[in-house]
């Protein structure tokens, strides 16, 4: 369908940077493998692949987080090496992380020149007023005036911080911005402050590289998208001659067997209750929340950034504070607490993955081991090799690309920490899997896993209430969906095969 | 976006942190003052324990610079008795007077800090850890250079073991460090690296030099406070086997006020307060003739109690 770009620079654009066979390893895992290609001044250029494909790793050594192992960035006809984030800055690009990139215990204002304090301080004096008028004036001019930039950054959530973030990464005019998996974090709302900062750098003829695994997103919002696949550059297409099956296929190698969702359509659910939930309120959170989930069955959750669905998930899980109500399993045993919920044999991974389900400073062994360490003691004591007895079956099913079971978290992609995750609660044999987003950030070759996943569980007969902003993931898995609205379930949906975003959409507003 | 949803709760600012260090003073004030009316809690009584607070206030606010990295120095005690022997010696055997006093306590205090600094970035071992070794050789130093005797200062040069001297000091202090916390690269990049030192290395910043430099700014403090603590006692005994260690407790806890109050933008003013309320508790003790034991204590138990309540951790906060 597409064809691939030629070499050939359209009349009307100017090169913006050079990729030029860049090589990077961490110990025996080759991340990027003689990838070289040119971004245009002036464009919204995409970059996809599957987690681990090299993405992140190549936007951080163009911005100075990682150290290339060979290879030349070229921006406007000279070669940088940049060795930090500032020194990137300084010579034009720039980057929003994925994951929070603003320091606690800073203002707002010090948070945005962090590391460019020096056009404020004369004799060693730091000119905080300054400062601080500087910081004021651009989140006026960014349209953030809800922000105060003397208030410490603790004060804002994880998305305000974002938005600052935006600001930081973009105030001094960079000619490459990178903008990598950004969007997960943010509400539609925040989502559309990006696309629009997108595109008015594009306007002013600067350069975007847009990492995002919404390959839809991808489409509407880039000019062109190239594609990685295991480290190595495969192509680039147009955005505008493109579809995501195509984009699917480039990024996979080959095309994705079967069906992404639940084919299946008017199946009874079981009238086997195994989790009531009834009046449960959390301050500020939930407000008198009652619904039941039956055995073998997907039930979905959705709603608006701040609606309470996420809290749902850690009600049921045992960790919400100060919460009334009541959570029953089908035996009347009350979860009130964590280790109760996971002797009773419910799963939870949390939407914050990196803080709330994984331990990164721990390998994927002790990670899959960590609830069922009983289990893998059996009746003599725990030893390492009884740990990889247990774990390496479970990574080896769920495919966690590592280098070893042994391997740190820490080192593994975003999709590939989610896999330890779900191999954890698989090993425990969990019968109740309360998944929060559990494909946030997570490419669509993970996503069709961990969907088959859910299906097959679902047909073993355990129980899975899915928490999602994804309305077609919620609409393309789940036997029933709730919708929540200001810490309430403000409307119920069932399984149907013309079920359409829009009808969740307006219960959700 | 939705702008009043999105912030979360703010925390109190300032004037209640500063309400709350005001309670802390009248409570503790209060209860011993009931306890035992006639001896304790005068006007000058309460003058008396704030000046004596001041010598622990002083070396506290240097080492809240470390403390907010997450580093440690159990050094403290060992650099205060170090320092203040080599400003006597100074002082007295080379008869450079109040000068060498100041400028080799703080001289010597810094260097102490440097080397701290130096041996945790270069050996890559925990700060606790090279602090404690490293005490062992400052006593050991301190003991050599005051050859087994005790260190008397000479009674002409005692001007900060009483007002207005040590107050000045004290005052001189706290507002080197309030400058160099909101005034300069320093305070922004040492709160930085204590938030997350990755994401500070990434922003350019040369965490190595700024962590030494903390323990350089710890030191010097620590020197300044080893001014006051042998023009108040006026001598000091060189202490080997780490019984320097004892001296550590005191600066350590008024730091520990300093983090709790950080929130309210504070920390620097609840290092002094807390310092002051630490000695109100610690002179009524005194006044109702507990045994040191009790004192103890009930000291440390009161300590716990008061920061468990200042710090007002939100619940499901992680406290490491």
């Amino acid at each position: 369908m597409t064809q691939e770009i030629s070499n050939n620079i359209p009349e009307n654009k100017k090169i913006r940077l050079q990729i030029k066979n860049l090589y990077k390893s961490f110990g025996i895992t080759r991340a990027v493998q003689d990838v070289s290609f040119d971004l245009y001044a002036g464009e919204v250029h995409a970059l996809i692949g599957e987690n681990g494909s090299g993405k992140s790793t190549l936007v951080s050594m163009l911005t100075g987080i990682h150290e290339k192992d060979s290879g030349t960035f070229i921006l406007d006809g000279e070669e940088i090496n940049p060795t930090n984030q500032v020194e990137a800055n300084k010579m034009g690009a720039s980057i929003i992380v994925q994951e929070l990139g603003t320091l606690s215990g800073l203002s707002v204002a010090e948070n945005i020149f962090l590391g460019h304090e020096d056009r404020f301080v004369n004799m060693g004096v730091k000119n905080t007023g300054k400062m601080n008028k500087e910081a004021s004036d651009l989140l006026k001019k960014y349209g953030f005036t809800h922000i105060n930039v003397t208030d410490p950054i603790d004060r804002y959530n994880f998305e305000n911080r974002k938005l600052v973030e935006i600001v930081k990464a973009t105030y001094f005019g960079p000619k490459v911005v990178v903008i990598d998996e950004t969007t997960t974090a943010l509400s539609q709302n925040g989502r559309d402050e990006l696309f629009k900062h997108m595109d008015r750098i594009r306007d002013e003829g600067d350069t975007v590289i847009f990492i995002s695994h919404d390959l839809q997103e991808v489409i509407d919002h880039s000019d062109r998208i190239s594609v990685l696949r295991d480290g190595v550059y495969i192509t680039t297409v147009n955005s505008e001659d493109t579809d995501e099956d195509e984009l699917k296929k480039l990024m996979v190698g080959r095309e994705l067997s079967g069906q992404y969702y639940r084919e299946d359509y008017g199946e009874e659910i079981s009238d086997e209750v195994v989790l009531d939930v009834k009046n449960v309120s959390v301050p500020g959170e939930l407000n008198d929340v009652s619904f039941q989930l039956h055995k073998g069955e997907i039930l979905g959750f959705g709603g608006l950034s701040g609606s309470g669905m996420h809290e749902i998930g850690k009600a049921i899980f045992g960790a919400s504070y100060d919460r009334t109500g009541t959570v029953v399993l089908a035996d009347g045993t009350e979860i009130n607490d964590i280790p109760t919920a996971i002797d009773k044999s419910i799963a939870y991974t949390s939407k914050d993955r990196d803080t709330e389900s994984i331990v990164l400073n721990q390998s994927i062994v002790e990670n899959i081991c960590m609830p069922s360490l009983d289990e893998t003691r059996g009746k003599g004591v725990l030893t390492t090799t009884k740990m990889i007895e247990f774990a390496s079956p479970l990574a080896e099913m769920i495919q966690v690309k590592m280098a070893s079971i042994r391997q740190f978290v820490s080192e593994l992609s975003g999709g590939n920490k989610q896999r330890v995750v779900l191999a954890r609660w698989i090993g425990k044999d969990s019968d109740i899997l309360v998944l929060d987003s559990p494909t946030r950030g997570i490419d669509v070759k993970v996503k069709q896993d961990i969907y088959t996943l859910m299906d097959d569980m679902r047909k073993n007969g355990k129980a899975v209430i899915l928490i999602s902003e994804e309305l077609m993931e919620l609409i393309g898995m789940c036997d029933r969906i709730l919708i929540m609205k200001d810490g309430e379930i403000n409307g119920e949906v069932q399984r149907d095969v013309d079920l359409s975003e829009n009808q969740l959409i307006t219960m959700m507003i | 976006m939705d702008k009043t949803l999105d912030k979360t709760k703010k925390t109190t600012g300032s004037l209640s942190g500063f309400a709350i260090l005001a309670i802390l003073i009248v409570v503790s004030w209060a209860i011993f003052k009931i306890l035992t009316p006639h001896n304790f809690g005068s006007a000058a009584n309460m003058v008396q324990y704030f000046e004596a607070s001041l010598i622990y206030s002083t070396g506290a606010l240097g080492f809240y610079f470390v403390m907010v990295m997450g580093l440690f120095d159990f050094s403290i005690g060992a650099n205060v008795i170090l320092s203040a022997i080599v400003g006597n010696v100074l002082a007295s055997r080379f008869e450079l007077g109040y000068v060498g006093l100041v400028v080799g306590s703080i001289v010597c205090g810094g260097l102490v800090g440097l080397i701290n600094g130096l041996f945790y970035v270069k050996l890559r071992i925990p700060s606790m850890i090279v602090t404690t070794g490293l005490a062992l050789i400052y006593e050991s130093l301190a003991s050599f250079i005051a050859g087994g005797v005790e260190q008397t200062l000479p009674s002409e040069l005692r001007g900060f073991g009483k007002a207005p001297g040590n107050i000045i000091l004290a005052a001189i202090a706290f507002f080197i460090a309030f400058f160099i916390l909101n005034y300069t690269k320093i305070g922004t990049y040492t709160y930085a690296i204590g938030s997350d030192e990755r994401i500070a290395e990434n922003m350019g910043i040369n965490v190595d030099r700024y962590k030494v430099l903390a323990f350089v700014i710890s030191g010097s403090f620590i020197g300044a406070m080893g001014i006051l603590s042998i023009s108040y006692g006026s001598s000091m005994v060189a202490q080997t086997g780490m019984a320097s260690m004892s001296r550590n407790f005191i600066p350590t806890m008024g730091c520990f006020f300093g983090v709790a109050f950080r929130k309210y933008g504070t920390p620097l003013p609840a290092i002094l307060i807390g310092q002051y309320v630490i000695n109100i508790i610690f002179y009524g003790f005194i006044a109702l003739g507990a045994p040191t034991a009790i004192q103890n204590v009930i000291t440390g138990l009161a300590l716990l109690i008061i920061v468990m309540f200042a710090t007002e951790v939100k619940k499901g906060e992680v406290v490491k």
